[in-house]
């Protein structure tokens, strides 16, 4: 096997002639042609796929980025899981991207429920749906849940800790607030779902490491 | 072709890779990679609402169990037993921060104690006023290092409704 000395081999096995002048050709003394050595592009493409598939996440779909929300910071958690979404920002309550009412309103109401309506009326109807799919889901007539959540709601029934993102969906549900949102609000809307059926909340955070 | 062979002269058997097809592949991994890219790591706290809520004040509590409770307000944290009814408060720092080092090492003694070592429940609630509000990341981090010390159910609770409320 012939030993050639270390350099660029790249486009030598491509016929270019035709394309180059044949005062300029590339075997002569003064060629015109340049040849890329596109091994760093290549090494340095490579290592960023690596760190971009390392941090690549899926989770963050799971809500939706809002203007001027800051989460609050954890360093002990767990996966997100797919539920429906309360967002509080710093002026408005939204579940599922439709406006609920406003923090002020909602801290100015001083009924003796301590539950918000409107938030109340969609969270029982969510329930109730969800409870539903889940029944089909486990009679084998939908597959509008996933088996694995169906077995978590078995367990869960049972009082077996579920595993990290596979909890059961019946009574679950995200909670997106801003950091500074004040606990009287959190406290309403905690109670308001619970008062619904959703005795599993999921607070969003950040996080710390 | 991927490769050819020989080029290089008679006898050669040199490979020649041909690596546009690769740098294509990668050019469009790393589009689409930085397109969809979460930068933020978003993750969960797992709470269950727990004890009485103001429409079920009336509820009667077992007198046998022994629950931990924890209360933040704008100025200290009140770590609380039912039935024991010991309270332990934790006021603020000097700089304005409650003292968590303090709340932490505070919760470890009880986790340690005969009552908790082998439980992982605790109840917190927050306390807060149009004229000394408490902030919702606090009531995070009181339940975040709950979760650090041991106690995994870790329960959001109305003030009104914590099973060992402090009487000022």
């Amino acid at each position: 096997m012939p030993v050639h000395a270390a350099g660029s081999r790249l486009y030598h096995g491509v016929k270019f002639k035709h394309l180059v002048k044949k005062s300029g050709s590339a075997t002569s003394a003064k060629s015109s042609n340049i040849s890329l050595n596109l091994v760093p592009f290549v090494d340095m493409m490579t290592i960023l796929v690596c760190f971009l598939l390392m941090v690549f996440s899926s989770s963050g779909a799971l809500l939706q980025a809002q203007k001027g929300l800051e989460l609050p910071v954890a360093q002990n958690n767990s996966v997100l899981q797919q539920a429906p979404v309360i967002i509080v920002t710093k002026s408005e309550i939204t579940y599922q991207g439709q406006m609920i009412a406003t923090v002020e309103s909602v801290l100015r109401d001083d009924s003796p429920t301590f539950k918000i309506d409107a938030l109340f009326e969609r969270l029982d109807a969510a329930g109730k749906k969800i409870k539903d799919d889940v029944a089909e889901s486990a009679a084998g007539i939908s597959k509008a849940v996933a088996k694995d959540l169906v077995k978590a709601c078995e367990e869960a029934k049972q009082g077996i800790r579920p595993q990290a993102g596979k909890i059961c969906p019946e009574g679950l549900a995200i909670l997106q607030a801003d950091e500074t949102t004040d606990v009287r609000l959190i406290n309403k809307i905690v109670n308001t779902a619970k008062a619904a059926g959703f005795d599993n909340l999921l607070f969003a955070v950040k996080n710390k490491s | 072709m991927g490769a050819s062979v020989g080029t290089d002269g008679k006898g050669s058997v040199n490979v020649e890779l041909n690596i546009v097809p690769f740098i294509d592949l990668m050019s469009c991994l790393t589009a689409f990679l930085l397109v969809t890219a979460v930068w933020v790591n978003i993750a969960q706290i797992n709470i269950q609402p727990k004890g009485k809520t103001r429409d079920t004040a009336n509820v009667q509590q077992d007198d046998e169990h022994v629950t931990l409770s924890v209360l933040v307000q704008s100025d200290q944290i009140w770590i609380g037993l039912s039935r024991v009814n010991e309270f332990q408060p934790i006021p603020k720092l000097a700089s304005g921060e409650h003292d968590w080092d303090k709340y932490k090492t505070a919760l470890e003694v009880h986790k340690k104690s005969a009552f908790f070592s082998e439980r992982q429940d605790l109840e917190i609630a927050a306390e807060s006023t149009a004229a000394s509000q408490v902030k919702y990341q606090d009531i995070i981090r009181a339940m975040d290092v709950a979760v650090q010390v041991g106690f995994m159910d870790v329960g959001l609770s109305d003030p009104a409704g914590l099973a060992a409320r402090p009487t000022l």
